[in-house]
Order: C-alpha cells, then sequence, then structure tokens
C-alpha cells in the first residue's frame, strides 16, 4: 500500500522549471531513496512535500487523503516529519527540552512538566538504543550525537513517515550502522521513510525502492534489487559523466613533509612521512583525530608536544607560518571555514596570497586577473565573472575557488580536509580528477576523508587512525573496503 | 562614483540608488534645509552649503566615523571616540602650550589617538573582551582623566581659568594653527571651501583607497565577513581587529586637532558629548552594514554631511527649541533607515504585482503570498546591505558566541 503518492509535479521561479510533471511513489514499511545532484530539484520536491512551498502542478496523496497547497502544520500534522540536513537544534537548551521544542508537555498558565518530559525522552532514547544524557546541554554534545538528537526529535513525533536529507554527513560509520538500524526497525513497524544521500553503498545498503531525478525531471525509478550503483551514478550524472577520475602512480621525490610523535588533545605520538609528489589519505571513524592532525599541520591546531618540519626546516606557531613554507588547507565544513560570504570570487581567491605577499600594499587588479584566469581555466571553475558574488556559485565550484585561493599562492603542500563534503557527484570527480593532476604535476596532497571509495580513487597511501593513534599505512594496492574498516574500527588491534 | 553613462538611464540610476542610497538621502535632507530656508523668509545660498560642509558635524565628526566605519566593517564597535577626542584635544592644546611648535603639537595629537585607539585594540584583540565593553570602559577613563587633569594643571598650563583646554593665544603658532585648521578657507566667487572640509575630504579619499584598493582593506572586510575562514585564508584575525582601532585612534588626533583650532578649547565636562554616537549615526547614514563585512567608507562623506544637515535643518525652525532638537535627530536617523530598508521590499512588490493580478485563481493567490515572503526575504538581505539589521543586531552579541 502507498502511503505517499505525488503526481505530476511540477514548479517553476520566476520562469525557470525547477520541477518538471515528477512523479513521486512511497510504500509502506519501505525506504525508499530520492537521488540526484545537488540542483536536480530533490530539495524542491521535498519543500512541496513540507508544505514549505506551493506546486504549480500536481497531486500530492498522503494516506489516503488529497492535500493541495497544504500548510507546514497541516503536513506534520498529518503524519510526516523531517530530519534535515542542517542541524536545526539549539545548542542553549538540553536534550529533552530540543525533543520537546514546540511542543512542550504542560500543566495550565504554560509551566512545565519537566520530569514527564525527561522520562519520555528517556524512554524514547531507550527504545532506539540512543546513548545521549536527556538532562545535557547540547552545546556539550559531539557532532554525531547532535545529528542522533536532530533524529530523535523526528522519531519522537511518531511520524507514519520520516524524510531524512542526507542525514549521515556529520555521523562516523558506527554511528551510521545505528542509524540504518533504527531505520530498519522503522519499517519494520510499518513506518516509510524517504532517503536522501549521495553516497551509493548507504543507498544500496539501506533503501528498497529508488527515484533519480536529473535537472527536474525524472529520469529512473524502481526497485533497488534490479539496479547497479553505477546505473544510477550515470542516471544521477547524465552525458556529462565521463571524467571519471582514474588512479595512476606517480614517480615520488623526496621527504618534504615529516611529523615527529605530535601529540595533541585529539591524537598522540604521530609520525608520518610525506614524499613530494604523493598523495595521502587519513582515515577513521569520526572524532579519531584524522582531522585535527591534518589541521595541526597547518598550524590551526594547538600540539602539546612533536614536532612537524616542511622540507627539511621545523615549523611552528600560526596558519601564517605554514603558509609561508608553502603550506595549504583546504578545510572541511566550507560555509563556515571558507567562504568569505560579503566579497567576490576574485577577492576570496587572493585574499591567501596577500597575507604572504603584503608588500605592495595596493592591488593592481589587472594583475591579480592575470593570475586569476589560468588558475579559473585550470580548476574549471564556472563563474560569469570573477567579480560575481562567491554565494551565487554551487559548493563544488566553491570548492575550486578554495583551491585556486591556494593554488594562487603556490603552496606546495595541500591538506584537504573532507574535500568533497556537500559536493555533488559530478563535482566529486571533477575534484578526484584535480588532486591527481596537481600530484601529477609535483604537489603534495594529504587528504582527510571518510569515505574509502574516494581513498581508493585518489590515494597512494591510507593511514588509518583510530583513538588518536595510528594502526595503519596501507600500500595503495592494500586499501579496501574491508580491511580500512577493520582498522578504523579497531577490529584487528595493531597496538597490543 | 558612477560615471559610467548606460544606455539605459533608468537603470543606472536605480543601481546608484541600491549602492549608493546614501547619496539620495543626502540630496533629499539638503532640499529639505534649502525649503526650510526658503520658508523663514531667507535665500538659500552657497554660505549654506559652505556651513554644512565646515561643521563640527562633519569634519569632527566625519573624520572619527571614518575610523568608525573601519572599526564597524571588521564587526566591532568604538564607543570611546567622543571622550577619546577630548582627551587627546586636551593633550595637544598642553603640549603646544608648553611647547608652541607646531610639528609638535601636531605630532603629540595623532600620537595620543594613536596611544588610546591601541589600548583599545590590544584589550579586545589580545585580551579578548567584547569591543562594547571595552569601550564603553574608555570612553568613562579618557573623559574623567581629562576632568582630572583640567583641574589638577595650573590655568597658565591648560591655556584657561574656566575647567576647559585652550591654544594659548600668545605662542607665535596660534594663529597659523586656528587658520589652518579652524576659521580659514578659499574662496571660489562667493563659495568659500573651509581648510577643514579639504583636511576631512583628502582623509576620506585616503581611506576610501585603503579599503577598496589595498591589501589591508580587503583583510578588514574579510574579518567582518567571516573571521574564522578569513583566519584559515591565513589573516592576522587579531592584528587586523586591532589595527582598526589603532586607525580610528589617529583619525580621533584628527578630530582633536580641529576641535581645538576651530573651536579654540576643549571643555570635558561638555565638550564631545555623545560624539561616538553620532559618529555611528553617521556610518549608519552610510549605508554600511553594523553586523560588518559590508559598506562603503565613501558612504561616510554623505553619512557625515546627511547628519549635519539634519541639525542644521532643526536650527533653521525657529519653533524647534534645543530642548526638542535630539528628539527630531533620532526620528530622521529611524527615518532614513526604515526608508533604506523598506524600499527594497516596496519595489520588489510592485515589480511583481502584475504577474499576478492576471492570473486571479486560488492557486495564484497563494503564489502571490509566497512572492510577498519571497520580497521579504530580499528585503532582509537588503537590510544588511544599508545597515538595518544594524539596529536589530548589537555588536556584543555577534562578539560572544
Amino acid at each position: 500500500m502507498s502511503i505517499l503518492q505525488m503526481t505530476g509535479i511540477s514548479k517553476s521561479f520566476d520562469g525557470n522549471l525547477v520541477l518538471d510533471d515528477v512523479d513521486l511513489t512511497v510504500e509502506t514499511g519501505q525506504v525508499h531513496a530520492l537521488l540526484g545532484e545537488n540542483g536536480a530539484g530533490k530539495s524542491t520536491l521535498l519543500n512541496i512535500l513540507a508544505g514549505v512551498l506551493p506546486t504549480d502542478a500536481g497531486t500530492i496523496v498522503f494516506d489516503g487523503i488529497t492535500y493541495h497547497d497544504a500548510s507546514i502544520n497541516q503536513m506534520e500534522s498529518a503524519g510526516i516529519s523531517f530530519v534535515h540536513q542542517e542541524l536545526n537544534i539549539i545548542n542553549d537548551l538540553t536534550v529533552s527540552e530540543n525533543i520537546f521544542f514546540n511542543h512542550e508537555l504542560t500543566y495550565p498558565l504554560g509551566i512545565l512538566k519537566r520530569n514527564q518530559m525527561l522520562a519520555e525522552t528517556q524512554a524514547l532514547f531507550e527504545r532506539f538504543d540512543v546513548d545521549i544524557d536527556p538532562t545535557a546541554k547540547v552545546s556539550d554534545l559531539k557532532t554525531g550525537q547532535k545529528q542522533m538528537l536532530e533524529i530523535c526529535r523526528a522519531l519522537h513525533m511518531d511520524a507514519k513517515l520520516m524524510v531524512f536529507d542526507e542525514p549521515t554527513t556529520a555521523l562516523g560509520n558506527d554511528e551510521i550502522d545505528h542509524l540504518f538500524a533504527l531505520i530498519r526497525q522503522l519499517t519494520a513497524n510499518g513506518k516509510a521513510v524517504i532517503f536522501v544521500s549521495h553516497k551509493m553503498p548507504e543507498i544500496f545498503a539501506i533503501a528498497d525502492t529508488y527515484t533519480v531525478l536529473r535537472n527536474g525531471q525524472l529520469v529512473s525509478q524502481g526497485s533497488i534489487a534490479s539496479t547497479t550503483p553505477l546505473t544510477v551514478t550515470r542516471d544521477m550524472v547524465g552525458e556529462h559523466g565521463g571524467t571519471a577520475a582514474d588512479y595512476r602512480p606517480r614517480p615520488l621525490g623526496d621527504v618534504v613533509l615529516e611529523v615527529n610523535s605530535l601529540s595533541s588533545a585529539a591524537f598522540t605520538d604521530v609520525s608520518l612521512t610525506v614524499r613530494r609528489g604523493e598523495i595521502v589519505a587519513l582515515t577513521g571513524l569520526a572524532g579519531c583525530g584524522a582531522s585535527e592532525l591534518l589541521q595541526a599541520m597547518f598550524g590551526a591546531f594547538p600540539t602539546l608536544s612533536g614536532t612537524i618540519e616542511v622540507d627539511g626546516r621545523r615549523v611552528t606557531g600560526s596558519i601564517g607560518a605554514f603558509a609561508r613554507h608553502g603550506v595549504g588547507m583546504l578545510p572541511t565544513n566550507r560555509k563556515e571555514n571558507s567562504v568569505i560570504p560579503d566579497v567576490s570570487v576574485l577577492e576570496n581567491v587572493y585574499l591567501a596570497e596577500h597575507c604572504l605577499a603584503f608588500w605592495p600594499p595596493y592591488i593592481i587588479k589587472r594583475q591579480e586577473l592575470e593570475r586569476y584566469d589560468p588558475l579559473g581555466q585550470m580548476l574549471g571553475i564556472k563563474a560569469d565573472n570573477p567579480d560575481m558574488s562567491i554565494n551565487s556559485l554551487s559548493g563544488g565550484n566553491q570548492q575550486k575557488v578554495f583551491l585556486a585561493r591556494w593554488l594562487n599562492t603556490e603552496a606546495d603542500i595541500m591538506l584537504f580536509d573532507n574535500p568533497t563534503q556537500g559536493v555533488d557527484v559530478g563535482a566529486k570527480e571533477d575534484i578526484y580528477k584535480l588532486i591527481l593532476d596537481l600530484a601529477d604535476k609535483g604537489k603534495t596532497i594529504v587528504i582527510n576523508t571518510l569515505e574509502i571509495p574516494e581513498i581508493q580513487k585518489v590515494s597512494d597511501r591510507c593511514v588509518v587512525l583510530y583513538g588518536g593513534s595510528v594502526v595503519a599505512d596501507l600500500p595503495h594496492d592494500a586499501i579496501n573496503e574491508h580491511d580500512v574498516m577493520a582498522y578504523a574500527t579497531n577490529a584487528i588491534d595493531t597496538r597490543s | 562614483m558612477e560615471k559610467k553613462r548606460s544606455f539605459d538611464p533608468l537603470g543606472a540610476l536605480s543601481s546608484l540608488w541600491r549602492n549608493h542610497s546614501y547619496i539620495f538621502v543626502f540630496i533629499v535632507l539638503l532640499i529639505i534645509y534649502a525649503i526650510t530656508i526658503e520658508a523663514t523668509g531667507k535665500t538659500f545660498n552657497a554660505g549654506h552649503i559652505s556651513a554644512i560642509l565646515s561643521s563640527q558635524n562633519t569634519v569632527i565628526v566625519g573624520s572619527m566615523a571614518i575610523g568608525q566605519a573601519l572599526v564597524i566593517i571588521t564587526g566591532q564597535i568604538d564607543l570611546s571616540v567622543g571622550s577619546g577626542m577630548v582627551l587627546t584635544a586636551g593633550v595637544t592644546s598642553l603640549v603646544f602650550n608648553l611647547t608652541g611648535s607646531v610639528p609638535l603639537t601636531i605630532l603629540a595629537a595623532l600620537a595620543t589617538g594613536a596611544l588610546l585607539g591601541a589600548i583599545n585594540g590590544v584589550l579586545v584583540a589580545y585580551a579578548k573582551i567584547p569591543p562594547f565593553i571595552v569601550t564603553l570602559g574608555t570612553m568613562l577613563i579618557f573623559r574623567s582623566l581629562a576632568l582630572w587633569a583640567v583641574r589638577l594643571i595650573p590655568p597658565t598650563i591648560t591655556g584657561s581659568p574656566s575647567s576647559q583646554f585652550a591654544l594659548d593665544s600668545t605662542k607665535p603658532g596660534y594663529n597659523w594653527l586656528r587658520m589652518q585648521f579652524g576659521t580659514g578657507s578659499i574662496k571660489l566667487g562667493s563659495f568659500a571651501i573651509p581648510y577643514v572640509s579639504i583636511l576631512f575630504i583628502v582623509v576620506l579619499i585616503l581611506f576610501v583607497l585603503i579599503a577598496t584598493k589595498t591589501k589591508y582593506g580587503k583583510s578588514v572586510y574579510a574579518v567582518g565577513s567571516n573571521a574564522k575562514a578569513a583566519g584559515l585564508a591565513g589573516v592576522s584575525v587579531q592584528r587586523v581587529r586591532a589595527s582598526v582601532f589603532i586607525v580610528t585612534g589617529l583619525l580621533v588626533g584628527v578630530a582633536a586637532i580641529i576641535q581645538a583650532c576651530k573651536v579654540g578649547n576643549v571643555t570635558p565636562a561638555t565638550s564631545g558629548m555623545s560624539f561616538e554616537l553620532y559618529s555611528i549615526a553617521a556610518v549608519v547614514l552610510g549605508g554600511i552594514a553594523m553586523a560588518g563585512g559590508r559598506g562603503n567608507v565613501l558612504g561616510v562623506l554623505f553619512g557625515a554631511l546627511s547628519y549635519a544637515t539634519v541639525v542644521f535643518i532643526i536650527v533653521s525652525i525657529p519653533a524647534l527649541g534645543p530642548d526638542i532638537q535630539n528628539t527630531f535627530q533620532g526620528l530622521v536617523l529611524i527615518l532614513v533607515i526604515l526608508v533604506q530598508t523598506a524600499g527594497p521590499s516596496l519595489r520588489e512588490r510592485f515589480r511583481r504585482r502584475p504577474v499576478t493580478s492576471d492570473v486571479p485563481t486560488g492557486p495564484a493567490l497563494d503564489e502571490a503570498d509566497t512572492s510577498q515572503s519571497d520580497a521579504e526575504v530580499n528585503a532582509a538581505a537588503a537590510v544588511g546591505r544599508l545597515s538595518g539589521d544594524a539596529l536589530s543586531k548589537p555588536v556584543v552579541e555577534k562578539e560572544q558566541p
């Protein structure tokens, strides 16, 4: 029985058709994967379902009732709840207060039934095997826990249909497993789930049926069992998917980056050597210290002991010191750590170079453009002109702008922290290809990523961390999903 | 400004309005001023414009507002500029009265201003105290030090027996200083351009160039726009945060020279009262966003001129006594920001109305609803650009995550 039938949904903004006659059917007790690149129309479709946007055409039938231009509250009380990609929880409230936010249980005069809410939160967590203290303040939780809280809040509504919009971006692999167990528990109880994700292994692990959108149109639809990741990816990417990155070995130079017994609050006694032209991947579960290690190699995370040497010279201190030694970093969480939102694309690019070459103090725009043009071409930055706002670019294009920021400084060592986060499939391939091309040109690259297929695609070596220590250093041929996961989860205890 | 004559003069005008609305604000206020002058039976002439150009609110507040603009662009605030100016003008007068040397006097003014700015900057950037608190503290301290000193130091050195600092008129450089930084002007026919106005405009142009054409200027905007990202791009965020206070201090020094020479004296108990707030008003009228990261230093020129014009309008209406003056100043300030923020949303509504009016069916009405809310979103975005969120977003809050 279908719980949801959306038929012939169309929507346009300012004359641009963003959804063109799209159908979506979700069955009770099943997980339906909604797939598509950024801009394919997934969010618009979900916003229509949520009652955020009205449709131009088409009908929505949910649980036997036809809805036309319903409000957010109507859809919520009909039994649809959302777990959004961005965290929508309030840091200054407690866990339990967040669960009941806007649905508080009260005595007359609005006095809160605090104990009852705490008890219900506890019961909810026990039912889904979630290990969070209901009285804890949200600001004290780890990112993965916050994501779980967000999910629990949606669970608490006891909806008939739950929509998960890229729920796994902030989760480690064990937390993802937990989430999947939880989703299976939901579907076993007759709930339906819409699952939005870019990650093929996840979709093939959890979903029963799927819908692929591309440029606002329905491309394919069917049962997951009768398709393959390759077919689905091709459906999502369409014609321009021919630029798949191919790993190739290349000659390596001398050691250019050496980390000796480095310790910090997040990792202990890490040693690592990287040679010129090498691509090294750091990986591990969320909280394993890999991201912090990468940041420490850029002066962006304080260390307690140990040394970092670049080209044989010890570097200490601030980001500026590392940048002067030719180290550049593409940080994780682009919006927070990379985007200077109020200035243009060009200004975003030349900022880092200007910090290194403060003299002459004035800017000659013609010279800046002469530097920008070849970079923009090489990286394939799709911007109408370099003076446009950085915010008008897509995520993948923005990421290329920040890569240009460091290539403009002629950095020899590039650190990439989760470079394909929130980037759609086509642009991901572009970024892999760029990483390989840069290494061919003699740049040294260290990547921190949680995605193992990504590591197999680009890296010469994979360094696995567990609990702040290096547990494995695998050469390219030895990198496979099973072994990396075994080390990352400490299933093979190398330290004993 | 926009010298380009496009084929679409209306479009050019609308882009000028969008990016430089502060110019229109000033022109409208000037027209209102001319009307009030004419209404009282006098003739509006070049002398009135010259008076606006050389008014205290233009040159003294305006100079400090240039620094205030940089501080605000980095997402901070400086409440100490008024008191700082008084203390600096006091030191300036003392140095002149003791040495009689014009270069030393000017140097003392700039150095004192920069020192006071450096105190703010170090406390904000390195002791990590929110700028609102630091400059609230130094605002109290600077004025109180001036008050204390003026009563402590003998009148022969302060230059005045009545609890004020004044330049010693018996010193040889006195007339030169009072002329150059006070009453002197270039005559162009009937139009007199005061030297101080020229000084202000030269300083302003210098800072427009610093803000738009230098690496330092770009780093100031970057820190205000996203400090974390700027830091990860290699910008020394704390150094930039401190530096804008020092720059503001230098400009407070310039303002102090003008105060000492134009007015001839400085009274710690009353001079420069609320100038910090007037300088913020000039920055806001100049279209700079209080949230940081956005705005044009050129706007400060028109912001200061607009503010000065408002004061002249009120003074020129005989029915308004001095007590009610601030009410009108406050009303005009709120009104101008209201027009700037409501303007884009109104325009959006007019632009969309014809689209929805020819489809008067059910869904179309809903469409109209969403376009309206779109307009509100756009308006909210414009609010930031035109500094409206200034008023809803206190800077202290921003500093304390």
